[in-house]
């Protein structure tokens, strides 16, 4: 069991450096966004999903509603129950303490490195991934913390245009079908849409939801 | 504001762990429904592009929203340089740079 954990550790350092640099570059945007650095490094460690908190912190600096950023982080990371169906049945003989505790550090990166060795993963060596990809997740962002107060005048420098980049760049990556375009497509004009129709940023949620949803009940589910 | 924000942090931090913990504490059994699945799988793509699209194509101040479509607009050509860069496999972190560099480049210009 320690030989896993290891193994999972070792396994994971090929992604360290870059998810390290993805929580400084978002420690660093997210003081310049005008939050404190302990809160940003708090809700890095509370909610610990990435893609979340940086559709988070341009919501928290225009001063969306709670309610609607509370509701959006929900939407955005809906994902985790597909990897927490598919982790559930290798953990049957972990110890059951731990469980909530493992639960909270769930993550892409640790999930598909598990998934990539053993089908069904193997829960030490998940553990010991995750371990490796928190560490270096929450010691970039404290750095980015430090450094991003450095820049004085950020939308000079181009930075408050780093948070649609980042979205627009990870979306690049996963249009691989017709119907990928299409769904990317019909949320963004919708989103367009509710944003000059209704205050606040109830949009993302909104056409994030009602698109996929509709997309998922026109298309047909692939075999598992 | 600043009591918000910790109030927002904690709400976001329950309701992720609602995505995370309840199907691994229940040591759920079976796989979920082909159709769920795929709507989880669909929901990224759904919600990038609501949370991009109008961060380029709108321009916001204290009366709201309005479209911000002109060739002269920075985002507009930052937006076309990471969508080309992404769907090439270039890195994400070189890809994002790249289009930071380009927006302070025309905004320079301006």
């Amino acid at each position: 069991m320690p030989a896993l954990v290891r193994d999972g550790v070792v396994a994971s350092l090929a992604l360290v450096p870059s998810v390290f640099v993805y929580g400084t570059v978002f420690g660093g945007l997210a003081v310049q966004a005008g939050l404190l650095p302990l809160e940003v490094w708090g809700m890095s460690l509370l909610v610990f999903a990435g893609a979340s908190q940086f559709i988070a912190v341009p919501m928290l600096a225009a001063g969306a509603s709670p309610l609607a950023i509370v509701l959006t982080t929900y939407v955005v990371n809906m994902r985790h129950y597909l990897m927490a169906a598919t982790l559930a049945p290798s953990f049957r003989a972990f110890p059951r303490g731990w469980l909530p505790i493992v639960a909270h550090f769930v993550n892409d990166e640790s999930f598909a490195v598990a998934v990539a060795r053993s089908n069904p993963p193997e829960p030490w060596f998940f553990v010991g991934s995750a371990v490796a990809v928190s560490a270096s997740f929450l010691a970039g962002v404290a750095v980015g913390t430090q450094l991003g107060g450095l820049v004085a005048d950020p939308a000079r420098w181009g930075l408050d245009f780093a948070f649609p980049a980042v979205f627009l760049a990870l979306l690049a990556v996963q249009l691989r079908r017709p119907a990928d375009w299409v769904i990317a497509t019909v949320a963004g004009a919708l989103a367009v849409g509710i944003a000059l129709a209704l205050p606040g940023t109830w949009h993302i949620a909104l056409a994030g939801f009602a698109v996929s949803a509709l997309a998922a009940l026109v298309l047909s589910p692939e075999p598992a | 504001m600043r009591g918000d924000v910790w109030l927002v942090i904690g709400g976001m931090a329950v309701a992720t762990y609602l995505t995370r913990a309840p199907l691994l504490l229940a040591l759920a059994r079976r796989p979920l429904p082909p159709r769920l699945r795929l709507w989880l799988r669909l929901i990224p793509l759904a919600v990038l592009p609501a949370i991009a699209i109008p961060l380029v194509l709108l321009e916001r101040d204290g009366a709201g929203a309005r479209l911000a479509v002109a060739l002269a607009h920075p985002p507009l050509w930052g937006a076309a340089v990471v969508l080309a860069l992404a769907a090439l496999r270039v890195n994400l972190l070189v890809t994002v740079t790249l289009g930071v560099a380009v927006v302070a480049f025309l905004r320079a210009l301006a």
